[in-house]
């Protein structure tokens, strides 16, 4: 590939592309990510769409908690069994929300950690209004909104403070 | 305190820019595709059906760790390697070494790199980083996808230093520790690419190598049957443009890369041979490339149907087959 066909301007993901300098050699060039800069809106609108779907299973009860955020970070049961060190089948029976009640308190707390969440955002979805409509914040960081919602850790493995702002 | 000397430099993949950075940093001039070349980076593999992935995937490099080992035993030198079960501990080690001034390389799940932006991050627990710093209890990273250096707390690092799972890091990290007093580039350079075109063309295991691409080809056209609704295979498609360029591979899946380490080596160990071949595997890359684009534009169309699926299939078949021949020539260059 030439210099000139790879370079792609879009500072917000930059990447290093190997390529055929103007001399004949090939060496590293900075660029941006393709990817990003002709298709993130595409990307943004099916994960809210994705979220918005898992969303109304979770509410009428056809999914728990733990497949809500396991298909959204996109792990299988089995990774997502070994990484919180739970057996697969007890994960699986913990994917239905009939089951999801019988999950322990140190089992949420690893799901949490995986999810790399508050364990109480197991037992609710924030929404924040952006647009005239209430979306995910899963969803609105991903695109800058004009709320920030930061979840604090605290000494307590239980306790996060939620801090709601609007973006400077 | 920041690691007096330390060059931050952005490469085309996190563990072979790592390798580089902590070599350049001990004073030993090699660049990323010469490191890539010597450790047999090159590789494909397919994984149609594999209990740690949620959808079938595909891989263009070695296994993760193995450049280091396959650089320690080409080149000579030396890293010290340390792994934990305790996470005090690792963290204490990895403090230790910082304070005697030496920049240590970590093996992490990448989701936890909260420097990174929420919508890149994924868990992958084969990222590789150098830790270049401590400054109160945040760290220094030197990432080579990011153009500058960039900070992490210290509760972010041990995630992703102590996350389980597929490949979890252990609290893996390692520094240099020796580099020999002479290299010998051309034995070096001959033992990678031996062993880059045995992995491509003769282990003998069907997903593997250029037997992969083709398993790859035949089974892309079953993937609508994985996928639990159309924009969940169009994203899946999708990421066949990002494994293949923007998973940090310099382009082409490493292709590019690798076309520039031929380059290199020609000019190091006087085969003008592997100057020629390296301007085939440059075409070859852009074949790779038109997939990559081909994949997101039918990605984004939603133009998932049969016969599309059946041109990419095409288009994979053909790589393979030019992929072949070019590592047989190059297999028959090295002997």
């Amino acid at each position: 590939m030439k210099e000139q066909e790879g370079f792609v301007d879009y500072p917000d993901q930059q990447m290093i592309l190997y390529v055929e300098k103007d001399d004949g050699k090939y060496g590293p060039m900075q660029t941006g990510s393709y990817l990003s800069a002709n298709y993130m809106e595409d990307y943004i609108y099916k994960r809210r769409n994705l979220e918005m779907g898992l969303r109304e299973q979770l509410i009428n009860g056809s999914i728990s908690p733990v497949k809500y955020y396991m298909v959204l970070v996109d792990l299988s049961l089995s990774e997502l069994a070994a990484r919180t060190k739970i057996r697969k089948s007890r994960v699986n029976k913990h994917l239905e929300p009939k089951h999801f009640g019988s999950a322990t308190t140190a089992e949420l707390t690893k799901y949490a950690a995986v999810f790399n969440i508050p364990v109480a955002n197991l037992f609710q979805v924030v929404l924040v209004k952006n647009d005239g409509n209430f979306e995910s914040n899963l969803i609105l960081e991903n695109k800058g909104g004009k709320i920030s919602v930061d979840h604090k850790p605290t000494g307590s493995p239980y306790i996060v403070l939620t801090k709601i702002e609007e973006r400077p | 305190m920041i690691i007096e000397n330390f060059n931050h430099k952005m490469a085309a993949h996190c563990e072979s820019g790592t390798i580089t950075s902590l070599l350049n940093h001990g004073g030993l001039n090699i660049t990323e595709p010469m490191v890539f070349g010597i450790a047999s980076g090159i590789f494909f593999g397919y994984f149609h059906k594999m209990k740690s992935f949620a959808f079938p995937t595909f891989i263009v490099r070695n296994k993760p760790g193995q450049m280091r080992i396959n650089i320690e035993k080409r080149l000579g030198v030396r890293f010290k390697t340390y792994d934990f079960k305790d996470p005090v501990k690792g963290q204490q080690t990895l403090d230790l070494l910082l304070h005697q001034n030496r920049p240590t390389a970590a093996q992490v799940d990448f989701f936890y790199m909260d420097y990174v932006p929420s919508w890149e991050r994924v868990h992958i627990n084969v990222h590789f980083l150098v830790v270049a710093g401590k400054e109160n209890n945040r760290y220094i990273i030197s990432d080579a996808y990011f153009p500058k250096m960039v900070e992490l707390d210290a509760v972010s690092l041990e995630k992703g230093r102590f996350a389980a799972g597929n490949m979890s890091p252990k609290g893996f990290i390692f520094h240099l520790d020796k580099l020999p007093s002479e290299i010998d580039y051309h034995k070096a350079i001959t033992k990678g690419i031996k062993k880059a075109c045995f992995y491509m063309l003769s282990i003998p295991i069907p997903f593997l190598g250029i037997k992969g691409m083709r398993m790859f080809a035949k089974k892309v056209v079953e993937w609508p049957q994985f996928a639990r609704d159309t924009e969940h295979l169009s994203h899946e498609i999708m990421k066949i443009n990002i494994l293949l360029e923007d998973q940090g591979t310099g382009g082409a899946g490493f292709r590019f890369m690798y076309a520039t380490f031929l380059q290199q080596a020609a000019a190091m160990i006087s085969k003008p041979e592997l100057k020629e071949l390296s301007g085939e595997l440059m075409e070859i890359g852009d074949g790779w490339r038109e997939i990559s684009l081909f994949s997101a534009r039918i990605g984004k169309n939603r133009d998932l149907g049969p016969a599309k699926l059946k041109q990419l299939s095409e288009m994979i078949y053909d790589r393979a087959d030019v992929e072949e021949r070019f590592f047989k020539s190059l297999s028959r260059v090295i002997k």
